[in-house]
């Protein structure tokens, strides 16, 4: 079937009205969840789950990547109001749209968030559109030791690139591909690390974990946090009108960062968090006045903006035309794409053309919607921020322990949420980042039956895995993503050394 | 000797990749395939070691920001172990009672205890929030969640 008769299908999926509709819940459930401080995207999907049970996948889907970028603007306007991103990929967003807020343009600094948000989501959008099915035509070539290697690639890039250091990113993905080895084994049917428990037996699924580290653990925080007055206090927010000259200074980033952040979406392990600090550091160097940066400048604003919504677009390519996730929150909607029964990868767009493009077509529907919404509407969504923090910890707990026990219907499960829970608070304590865990763990299954595939295949002989170009490049590029790091930091830290040489001399 | 916090952490990791390991090795041998269950586990058991070991002696230490984060007063935790013993009580009666019933206590008992004051609000949430969870679970998603002691 050719893209067109697959783009015509998606169509008809997402502007059914029960794809509208669903879109609709989305994007509005995913922006609430994301304004909520320290609820992100993982959050919002792993909350959102329980409702797709018995949904029809495509719709299901459709809501679900609504929820997602949904969550990565509802982030932004906590940002630019308070101060206080709710999500790491909005950081960069408050640098410049906090200080517009405090000078009484918390309207204008929304309205430009929005408009650059719709542009690079629809932007990407359309590079996804070219971009998925020509991956996906790659793929369908690759054997297990391609894909192995990969999953390596994947799991490398996002321990290397995620923020604080590396080995702690590095132990944190060995343990979580660990607590996937739980369970009776596929291939032999020997039950590893189940002490003898029936509940076990199956593994450990997802949504714990992803409601555990995330969810359960961030009310952790939220706890400690609780007596936090900021949020109530919370003033007019001003005009949204934007003037001429605001939109030819957004016009440069915006163009730019839609495809510089749609590209860094597309990496392994780069993502959100990353595309908006490059975006905004890249905006910075070319500017004519960087000083304006970080009191409040426009283009500031507008490039973080536009680049963590293309990002977001941007890491569906890997996730739909390979099936592997890059990052911590496309990790949790292959999760929910496996709730569903829907394995993507390269055959997706030939066995399921209506989920594959179905998904495609909502983006647009969705980034629309996130614009009329968030342009008039912003005020009264904000309200939801003035919700009492002793409250919003009741409430994000009863639904993280209705996820997960609309999944299993045991409470064993809501035991192992509880201690997952710990553990999440254990790690931020002594930061190890949670994202490669819950990577590792949805990867680990994947990647030790393709493994065992590849090995079995040639009789247990290690070289099938460095046999082909495609593994061999893709095994070098992510040692490059180790040692690139490494010796940027070490010169960056002998440059600190020089200076401060010079400064004392 | 175990002076830096990394130090701690690693003798940790190392005692439980130990642990992992020995669980490996006695995993049930299958043998009519070249790469048995076990083989996975004990590679990951050996990377998690090296990794720990790394982690000793590495020297970086914790920001500012790190160490603030790690330093919580005692009477928060005690707050934090009160809420994990709610969430317990919680999953511990919710098959019992029911979601319904559960709920309204929990959310009722945990907004007071973490100092919500307005009674009416949290009397209308605590009833309300349940119920509407319970009716659209079981009627719009045909997803049943405990009945308990309530009769529909």
């Amino acid at each position: 079937m050719g893209a067109m008769e697959g783009l015509m299908q998606g169509i008809q999926v997402a502007f059914s009205w029960q794809g509208i509709l669903f879109v609709l819940i989305g994007v509005v459930a995913g922006t609430l969840i994301g304004m909520m401080p320290g609820l992100g995207p993982i959050s919002a999907i792993a909350i959102m789950i329980p409702i797709t049970y018995g949904m029809d996948p495509s719709v299901a889907l459709v809501m679900m990547a609504g929820v997602y970028y949904g969550a990565v603007f509802g982030g932004s306007t906590s940002s630019i109001l308070l101060n206080a991103p709710g999500i790491s990929g909005t950081v960069a967003t408050s640098f410049d749209g906090y200080p517009m807020a405090q000078r009484g343009e918390a309207g204008k600094a929304l309205a430009i968030a929005a408009i650059s948000s719709f542009v690079g989501g629809t932007v990407s959008v359309v590079l996804l559109m070219l971009f998925a099915p020509a991956l996906s035509a790659v793929a369908v070539s690759f054997g297990p030791p391609q894909y192995f290697a990969l999953m390596f690639l994947g799991l490398t890039a996002i321990a290397s690139l995620s923020d604080g250091s590396t080995i702690k990113a590095l132990i944190t993905a060995t343990i979580g591909f660990m607590v996937a080895t739980i369970g009776i084994d596929g291939q032999t049917g020997t039950s590893r690390f189940t002490f003898g428990n029936p509940n076990l037996l199956e593994g450990i699924d997802f949504l714990v974990i992803a409601l555990g580290l995330f969810a359960l653990a961030e009310i952790c925080f939220l706890v400690k946090n609780r007596k936090d007055q900021s949020l109530q206090n919370q003033g007019d927010i001003g005009s949204l009108k934007l003037s001429k000259a605001d939109f030819k200074e957004m016009r440069g980033p915006m163009s730019r960062q839609s495809f510089l952040g749609f590209i860094l979406g597309v990496l392994p392990g780069a993502g959100a968090t990353i595309a908006s600090f490059i975006g905004y550091i890249s905006e910075k160097k070319i500017a004519k006045n960087p000083k304006e940066f970080g009191k409040g400048s426009i283009k500031g604003l507008s490039a973080p903006e536009t680049a963590n919504n293309a990002a977001t677009s941007g890491a569906f390519v890997p996730l739909l035309s390979l099936g592997i996730p890059g990052s911590g929150t496309t990790a949790v909607m292959l999760g929910a794409f496996l709730v569903l029964g829907i394995q993507p990868g390269p055959l997706l767009m030939a066995d399921r053309p209506e989920v594959f493009w179905g998904i495609i077509a909502s983006m647009y529907i969705g980034n629309i919607f996130l614009l009329i919404l968030n342009l008039p509407l912003i005020p009264y969504i904000a309200k939801i921020l003035k919700i009492a923090r002793p409250m919003l910890i009741s409430l994000v707990a009863i639904f993280s322990l209705i996820g997960v026990y609309a999944i299993s219907f045991s409470t064993f499960d809501l035991y192992l949420l509880l201690i997952f829970g710990f553990v999440g608070y254990l790690m931020r304590l002594f930061s190890f980042p949670a994202a490669p865990f819950i990577l590792a763990f949805i990867l680990g299954g994947m990647m030790e039956q393709s493994l065992r595939q590849s090995l079995t295949a040639a009789g247990g002989d290690m070289i099938i895995l460095i046999s082909d170009p495609v593994s061999i490049g893709l095994y070098i590029v992510s040692i490059l993503s180790f040692v690139v790091p490494i010796v940027r930091n070490r010169k960056n830290a002998q440059a600190d050394q020089a200076e401060e040489e010079s400064n004392a001399s | 000797m175990l002076k830096t916090l990394n130090q701690k952490v690693s003798i940790f990791l190392i005692l439980f990749a130990a642990g992992y390991l020995y669980l490996s090795y006695n995993l049930k041998e299958y043998p009519y395939v070249p790469v048995d269950s076990d083989f996975v586990p004990k590679i990951l058991g050996f990377l998690l070691i090296i990794l720990a070991i790394f982690l000793f002696f590495d020297k970086s230490s914790e920001t500012e920001e790190e160490k603030e984060k790690r330093q919580v007063p005692k009477k928060e935790m005690l707050v934090l172990l009160a809420v994990g013993g709610m969430i317990f009580l919680y999953i511990f009666l919710l098959e019992i009672i029911g979601f319904v019933l559960s709920s309204m206590l929990f959310i009722f008992a945990c907004s007071w205890f973490l100092g919500y004051r307005k009674l009416v609000t949290t009397i209308l949430v605590a009833v309300l929030f349940p119920l509407i969870m319970y009716l659209s679970f079981n009627y719009l998603l045909q997803i049943r969640l405990p009945q308990g002691l309530l009769p529909f």
